[in-house]
């Protein structure tokens, strides 16, 4: 092996981590040759934590507060924060998931300034029961927008069926009904409970040196809190909440959906082998995916997924076949069969050498970079230690956890059929 | 940029790119789009991403791509006007980072121009495996259409909108035609284009001496004859027409097309994009801050325009009950800043946000290959990002006003609920 190919790694990964008194942690990635700067404010705060403790009191959220929160926290008393980025010439943006809410920029010019806004646009909240009544109306829309898209509903279907209780389960936005339970005092709570600097990222990664970053924060004042919300445990059975649900949409193809339900692991190795099991049961390379797409069973983006959250880990695999029921079969008897017999040699190699690839790819342009900074506060870990786990990764080890994972009889399937069809049954 | 003409309509341009961790190279076949190879050209890139005589099977390209720590290769089709463009690209780690020493970028380079110029024949033909699965993909392709209701709607206000003209042939092709494809029209139709197409090679950061050589060599087999491709377009005006289509689904779909009625010249381009910017193109624009946030008629609603073609889009996602507010309010806020006021700050707010985005080009090799394969397909002179700034900071409210004024609203189509899901 080259050594100074996995020194040159290093060094494209290398950054600057400061944690501040305040709690904040800060992660930058200097990049003087590049233009722009991009960063990423987040919180740990997702649409999974909907019941806490805070202050002694037990809280209970309806679905999509988290990504409700993210859309009103654009504004304040001062105004929007969308034009006073466009001031500055950012491109501002946000985006919520299943176990964090981040907010964004991109920027070439006043860095500095759209720093002040980011780190700025949590501090004041300002909710109204007016301005959370114009808001349901907005994310109404978009929650809407997704329940036309058979790629999105069949994940939620999935979800839905292998959980009973944890709230994976609902969608990230919630529903419109779960959305109008939503109050002023709740979004104040939330705020008080996962918007404090110690529950909180700032990645930074372009044409910015760590003194700059750091004079923001200083500038930003940010108080310290001893608030800590606990969240409260999530009571999930290890088998499945529903073995088949099937529904129909305005579509062409039918569109299958596989999960499995996993005992949750922990960990940048397991969640290593998970990404790698995905690839080596149907990845372009198998010959699982060869025989689908030469019978044209499936289409070209048939797939595999893997979720790893808090008390949960899942496997999805989806696609569009006019033959749910065989591509299910033949996608069982494959995993079988490479419990029995033990994952291909050469493909585990190449899907090694393709997830470093991955990972160096992800180093290269600003956003990518101020992304993955951001990942490995999540994700509690380094770009050192993935490469340190991916390079020390043996097949015995994924053929042993092959042995405990993709079990049918912890499978869910969806099947979404085309109305025509679905009325012909 | 170093452009130079290596052959008969053949150029290569390379672009410094040594701060990035990867190199890219690419291959774009420019040719006159024709409605009768239409579809033979839809399924062309799905048959060419599968293998080349170098190494003919899809599976072991899949792992040989792998083994290069996962280089990606694409193959795809585009419409530009009246022109078909055919893309090539693989990119990949640079050399320093192979774990072994292998030489990445010769890998590179041996499977582009072996995708692009040495695919796999049998009895110089494509292959018959081949044609009859991909014919399968694209069959499904195009039946699965309508699964995307936001796309669908956007394609079928194009297709009353171009009707017949050339630079409304279908990308994809089209159901119909597929049966008459073979093996034998495919081959035609790709050895055509190989004599015929304007071939643009762009290399950033590998070796492009390497792969100037390797492509000379290529070439120096096919009998170089381009043809000339076709000017920009547009269509003509006319009193507007409205679609509508019904289907089971939550969110309607609005798409409404515009046409500027005469050709958009080169010159013009920066006003154009300040125009768009100011209409429906950012988060500080009228279609967003008015219609989506103010009025919460829309999720989406954004404007952008085809110079190619001169064609001014506005697509947006609508409550069903409320596409026509939607459509009317949208109406209403061009007029206004056709023949209301522009304030300074929305002017200026829209320049820097597109300013910003023109300073980071060079920030990744996609945005950089965009940049330059945009300016070379628009075929004046190249300009770059800093040039194009210069203009764009010239640009005034005036030229907004007048841009927006010259659009002529050509047609709406609706995708919207059954009146029993309502």
């Amino acid at each position: 092996m080259n050594m100074n190919s996995l020194e040159a790694v290093r060094q494209a990964g290398a950054c600057d981590t400061v944690v501040l008194d305040c709690g904040l942690t800060v992660k930058v990635k200097s990049m003087p040759d590049y233009s722009g700067v991009f960063a990423i404010y987040g919180t740990r705060f997702g649409s999974v934590d909907l019941d806490f403790e805070l202050d002694g009191k037990k809280i209970h959220l309806p679905a999509g507060v988290a990504h409700f929160l993210e859309h009103k926290m654009f504004e304040s008393e001062e105004g929007d924060a969308f034009e006073k980025f466009a001031k500055t010439g950012a491109s501002a943006n946000a985006y919520t998931s299943f176990d964090k809410t981040c907010y964004l920029f991109a920027a070439t010019q006043q860095v500095e300034e759209s720093l002040d806004i980011l780190l700025s646009m949590v501090g004041k909240p300002y909710f109204t029961e007016a301005t959370i009544e114009k808001e349901q109306g907005i994310i109404g829309q978009e929650i809407k927008m997704y329940d036309d898209s058979p790629d999105w509903r069949i994940l939620t279907a999935l979800l839905g069926c292998m959980y009973h209780n944890h709230p994976v389960r609902y969608d990230v936005a919630g529903t419109v009904e779960s959305i109008a339970k939503i109050t002023p005092e709740m979004l104040y709570d939330c705020c008080k409970a996962f918007y404090n600097p110690g529950n909180m990222v700032l990645a930074v990664a372009g044409n910015i040196t760590t003194q700059q970053v750091l004079d923001a924060c200083e500038r930003a004042n940010l108080p310290k809190t001893s608030v800590k919300a606990k969240r409260l445990p999530i009571n999930e059975p290890e088998n499945i909440a529903c073995s088949r649900k099937e529904f129909a949409m305005s579509l062409a193809k039918p569109c299958l959906g596989v999960g499995f339900k996993e005992v949750p692991v922990e960990g940048v190795k397991p969640e290593i082998i998970c990404d790698l099991i995905t690839e080596l049961i149907c990845g372009g390379m198998t010959p699982l995916y060869r025989e689908l797409y030469d019978k044209s069973l499936v289409n070209p983006g048939f797939d595999g997924e893997f979720l790893v959250l808090d008390g949960c880990t899942c496997f999805m695999f989806t696609g569009e076949t006019d033959q749910p029921d065989l591509v299910r079969e033949m996608l069982l008897k494959e995993i079988e069969r490479q419990r029995q017999e033990g994952v291909d040699e050469e493909l585990f190699t190449l899907c090694k050498n393709q997830m470093y690839g991955e990972l160096l790819q992800d180093l290269e342009n600003i956003e990518d970079a101020a992304t993955a900074l951001a990942g490995s506060f999540y994700r509690r870990r380094s770009l050192a230690d993935e490469l340190e786990a991916l390079a020390s990764l043996t097949k015995e080890e994924v053929d042993a956890m092959l042995q405990k994972m993709l079990k049918p009889e912890r499978s869910a399937t969806v099947v979404i059929w085309p109305e025509e069809e679905e009325a012909n049954k | 940029m170093q452009r130079e003409q290596i052959a008969n309509g053949v150029y290569l341009n390379s672009l410094p790119a040594e701060k990035f961790n990867r190199c890219r190279l690419s291959i774009h076949f420019r040719f006159p789009a024709s409605r009768e190879l239409a579809t033979d050209h839809a399924l062309m890139p799905l048959v060419l991403e599968r293998g080349y005589a170098g190494c003919p099977d899809m599976t072991e390209l899949s792992r040989r791509l792998a083994r290069l720590y996962g280089a990606a290769l694409t193959v795809s089709t585009g419409m530009q006007g009246a022109n078909r463009v055919l893309s090539i690209s693989i990119s990949g780690i640079k050399d320093r980072y192979a774990l072994e020493s292998e030489a990445l970028s010769a890998a590179y380079a041996e499977i582009l121009l072996g995708v692009a110029l040495d695919p796999y024949f049998e009895n110089g033909l494509f292959s018959e495996e081949a044609v009859r699965i991909e014919k399968m993909t694209l069959t499904r392709q195009l039946e699965s259409e309508i699964n995307d209701k936001r796309l669908y709607c956007v394609r079928q206000a194009r297709r009353r909108f171009y009707g017949d003209s050339p630079a409304g042939i279908e990308r994809d092709g089209y159901l119909a035609d597929l049966p008459k494809v073979t093996c034998e029209t495919l081959t035609n139709a790709y050895q055509k284009m190989l004599r015929e197409a304007t071939i643009e090679v762009m290399v950033l950061g590998a070796d492009e001496a390497a792969v100037k050589s390797a492509l000379v060599e290529k070439l120096a087999g096919i009998d170089r004859q381009p043809v000339c491709l076709p000017e920009n377009t547009f269509m003509p005006a006319q009193p507007t027409a409205a679609f509508e289509e019904k289907m089971e689904l939550v969110q309607a779909k609005l798409c409404m097309m515009f046409t500027l009625d005469r050709i958009a010249e080169p010159q013009e381009l920066n006003a154009f994009r300040l125009a768009m910017a100011v209409f429906g193109g950012c988060s500080t624009s009228r279609l967003f801050v008015n219609v989506r946030e103010k009025q919460s008629l829309c999720y989406y609603c954004g404007s952008r325009f085809t110079s190619a073609s001169a064609c001014m889009m506005v697509d947006s996602g609508v409550e069903p009950a409320n596409a026509n507010k939607a459509e009317q309010a949208i109406l209403k806020e061009l007029d206004q800043l056709v023949n209301g006021e522009i304030s300074d700050e929305e002017l200026e707010n829209a320049r820097r946000g597109i300013l910003s985005g023109m300073e980071s080009v060079g920030d990744s090799l996609s945005s950089l290959e965009n940049w330059y394969f945009g300016e070379i397909m628009r075929g004046t002179e190249i300009c770059t990002p800093e040039e194009s700034a210069k203009q764009l900071r010239e640009v005034t409210k005036e030229d907004v006003r007048r841009i927006l004024g010259s659009f002529r609203y050509s047609l709406s189509y609706l995708v919207t609920a059954k009146e029993d899901a309502e």
